[in-house]
């Protein structure tokens, strides 16, 4: 059948499926990100320049980037963010040792029952309580903030790993079984693999607290570190200083997440959500 | 493992083998071992800042009989608290709710403040306590501002994920029957944002909690914070452990018999092996990379 | 040559008035090239004694001896479901139930890749494979090892029925070729018809109730009237057995 009715003139400079930049993927994501940034920061540096009282003093965040360029350059960064990674990283590392031991046990009834208490109270009592004992117990040594994050944290990893225990595919052991799969391979190949995103989220969970608890005993029980340097400056009532040492902790608490999560997601790729 | 009774069963034999595998004895018993454990390694640690146990229990007995040095007993410095945290909870609650529901039904809304929320909630209550501290000054409601700040960020985000969650099926079901959109809300929606309203309210006073204690240490001149604070420019150290241990009981309490009971009883219908509030609000907060559900430390 | 031998098989479980007897004074002769069935209602058993034959559990009391040539034999699992390593592609899958790991296991696991017409999926996860091929894999893993007996649950009940189809000819082209001693278990007889020539019939409480050949020349079709004919015996004779709930 022939075209002759009459055709109606397609528009074709256009591209693609957007009808115009309005409704474009990239616009739809980043804007409103943007103007919420927008706003909020707008509303920062304005107060910060209105409420100049001190009761509300409220440094604007350029003031802040000052601070922090300051501390970067003159060096005091380094020697307090060496001192607090050194107690994290020993503190962690028995952390998850221990944790990761008492959470095999734990997948046990008796075990659970055993531990239950001591894991779910501390997950719940504020990390402060813990800092200040092992402050007051240990004075300045490091070994006061290395004793809290080791209490404090362990609960989180014991109870994902004893999470993964319990889970471990009864199926796929039966299945390597019958095939007369060595022990060995069997722990190799199934356990393991099936534990490791229990093993990550362990990880992942009980960082952050040992960070947090790291700093916190710091306040309380340091002569150096980021969380002493936090008091001083909450001391000589600086609160540009403060908040320029906060945001040093927290930008490199969140490097290390996303460090952990770009590992985690190629690691497991081959997960069905991962798939599509 | 559950113990099977069987009528007419065969005597109860009282080995102590059988009641040492029971579950309750494990309890009792690691709360013996630690006691004794702790007697024991005294002379041994490498600190003499370390008290006796008998020492903490006897501070802590007098404690309880009201019998205090410090500036309020135990009972008053806990009620204190509780009255700032449920204060600053509501506050969190009527700020949060709309805001998630609003987060939640709207994808502009949402991506304009998703940023802030992550950011609340993976910030340690430490900075919120001293900030307030420097902003209102000693005694004068930072403590309640402070619960305030570090619980909003966990009511908004577990409505938001609650108003996200709303089964579509369901509620397809209900249009094509034609069902009233008030029997809608009451049946349909209302019970499928429990759970996230439950998580909401977990969260949000677990972290809010931290605040608070943390905030009346730099920001208050009473409460269970300032008390143990006290004691530790004492250098009581029993004073301290003492309050410690308060603090953990207190939470055991909260944690086994308010929400244990609480949950079992709003979530009667769910089989018992199904994801339970908790769980569920926390991996929904892992896609964010926020180690926000299981981080209440601080 | 692979021989079964079951000897007063007994299982239960649980005791005094939970008692559940899964298995009741089971005995069973398999020898050779054959392809055994073993059919019957759910809960008669047949899992158990796969269980028990493939020494996930064990008997309560009676022997079960499985030879090759009076050694041990070498054993091959199907399951009903695929129970693949889901982080694993599917070669590493094969490769990891081959008791050596070296370079002639890997050649034979992509022969019998290459025979369920899977050899093009080596480097893929089983979670990017249909629910048919994850269990063409399943199969093609347990050939691999190059069994001298080979176990069966149910394997094609979770497929759908053209699925099923494909795979129940695909399976019997690789019994024809590698001439196994199979034991397929089954609730449904129409298979049990297609694919073998001894049919066991287990009756509720787990006892043998029967025991019959299928003479049946192959291949079978279901259209075919002998074949049509035999499926209609074993159901009539399930329902003389009081097997069929009415």
């Amino acid at each position: 059948m022939s075209a002759a009715s009459q055709t109606t003139t397609v528009d074709t400079t256009r591209s693609g499926t957007s009808d115009g930049w309005r409704e474009s993927r990239a616009v739809q994501l980043w804007l409103p990100r943007i103007l919420g940034y927008v706003v909020v920061l707008g509303m920062w540096q304005f107060a910060s320049t209105q409420l100049v009282e001190r009761a509300f003093a409220l440094p604007s965040p350029t003031t802040i980037l000052q601070e922090m360029w300051e501390i970067i350059v003159t060096g005091v960064f380094w020697e307090h963010f060496y001192s607090t990674i050194r107690k994290i990283a020993i503190g962690y590392s028995i952390t998850f040792v221990l944790g990761m031991g008492i959470g095999v046990l734990m997948a046990r009834p008796w075990a659970d029952a055993f531990f239950r208490d001591w894991v779910l109270s501390i997950m719940s009592t504020p990390g402060l309580v813990f800092a200040l004992v092992a402050a007051m117990i240990f004075g300045f040594s490091p070994l006061g903030p290395i004793t809290a994050i080791v209490i404090t944290s362990f609960p989180f990893v014991t109870v994902n790993i004893a999470e993964g225990v319990k889970a471990i595919p009864k199926d796929l052991i039966d299945m390597g079984k019958a095939f007369n799969v060595s022990e060995r391979r069997r722990l190799r190949q199934i356990v393991i693999p099936f534990l490791a995103p229990y093993t990550f989220a362990a990880l992942r969970y009980g960082f952050s607290i040992a960070w947090k608890i790291a700093t916190l005993t710091e306040v309380f029980g340091s002569s150096s570190g980021i969380g002493f340097m936090i008091r001083r400056e909450f001391q000589m009532f600086s609160i540009a200083g403060m908040l320029a040492w906060i945001f040093f902790f927290f930008a490199f608490a969140l490097l290390l997440e996303q460090i952990l999560q770009t590992g985690m997601k190629r690691y497991f790729r081959w997960r069905p959500e991962a798939m599509v | 493992m559950a113990q099977t009774q069987t009528a007419g069963a065969r005597p109860a034999t009282f080995s102590p083998r059988r009641i040492l595998r029971q579950r309750r004895s494990a309890r009792v018993l690691s709360v013996v071992l630690f006691l004794l454990g702790w007697q024991l390694l005294l002379p041994v640690l490498p600190t003499a800042l370390i008290p006796a146990p008998a020492e903490v229990l006897g501070f802590m007995w007098d404690e309880i009989r009201g019998d205090t040095l410090g500036r309020t007993t135990v009972w008053e410095a806990f009620a204190i608290s509780l009255r700032r945290l449920f204060a600053g909870f509501t506050i969190a609650f009527l700020i949060g709710l709309p805001v998630g529901l609003l987060m939640g039904a709207n994808r502009w809304i949402d991506r304009m403040f998703k940023d802030f929320v992550l950011v609340g909630l993976a910030m340690p209550s430490l900075v919120w306590a001293l900030l307030t501290g420097l902003w209102f000054g000693l005694d004068s409601g930072a403590t309640i501002i402070t619960v305030v700040l570090a619980a909003t960020p966990f009511v908004i985000i577990n409505t938001l994920e609650g108003v996200r969650d709303v089964p579509r099926e369901l509620t397809d079901m209900a249009r094509s029957f034609h069902v009233p959109r008030t029997h809608v809300i009451r049946h349909v929606i209302f019970p499928s944002l429990m759970p996230f309203f439950f998580a909401s309210l977990r969260y949000g006073l677990a972290n809010g909690w931290k605040g608070l204690v943390l905030a009346e240490v730099f920001a208050a001149t009473s409460g269970a914070g300032w008390n143990i604070r006290y004691w530790y420019d004492a250098h009581r150290a029993q004073g301290v452990i003492g309050y410690a241990f308060f603090f953990i009981i207190f939470a055991l309490i909260v944690e086994r018999l308010v929400f244990q009971r609480l949950s079992n009883r709003v979530f009667r219908w769910r089989p018992s092996d199904d994801v339970g509030p908790d769980e569920l609000t926390a991996k929904e907060l892992d896609q964010y990379g926020v180690a926000a559900g299981g981080d209440v430390a601080m | 040559m692979a021989e079964i031998r079951i000897d007063h098989l007994h299982k239960a479980f649980g005791q005094d008035e939970d008692k559940v007897i899964a298995l009741e004074d089971v005995n069973l002769e398999i020898s050779g090239a054959v392809f055994v069935s073993i059919v019957g209602p759910s809960g008669c058993g047949k899992s158990t004694l796969l269980n028990i034959l493939s020494d996930i559990e064990t008997p309560t009391s009676g022997s079960v001896s499985i030879t090759q040539d009076g050694g041990k034999a070498k054993i091959g699992y199907v399951f009903q479901a695929a129970r693949l390593l889901p982080w694993r592609n599917v070669m590493d899958n094969l490769m990891f139930v081959q008791p050596e790991r070296d370079d002639a296991a890997r050649k034979r696991c992509r022969e019998y890749l290459e025979m369920v017409h899977l050899e093009h999926t080596v480097k893929k996860y089983p979670a990017e494979l249909s629910g048919g091929m994850q269990q063409r894999v399943g199969i093609a893993r347990a050939f691999a090892i190059e069994p001298d007996v080979l176990f069966m649950d149910e394997p094609f009940s979770h497929l759908d029925a053209i699925t099923a189809r494909g795979l129940r000819r695909e399976l019997h082209e690789m019994w024809k070729a590698t001439r196994k001693t199979v034991v397929f278990v089954t609730h449904d007889v129409g298979e049990a018809v297609e694919l073998s020539n001894r049919v066991i019939i287990f009756g509720k409480g787990g006892q043998i109730r029967e025991d019959m050949t299928l003479d049946l020349p192959f291949p079978r079709d279901a259209a075919d009237d002998k074949v049509a004919l035999a499926k209609a015996n074993i159901l009539r004779r399930f329902e003389e057995l009081d097997l069929i709930a009415r």
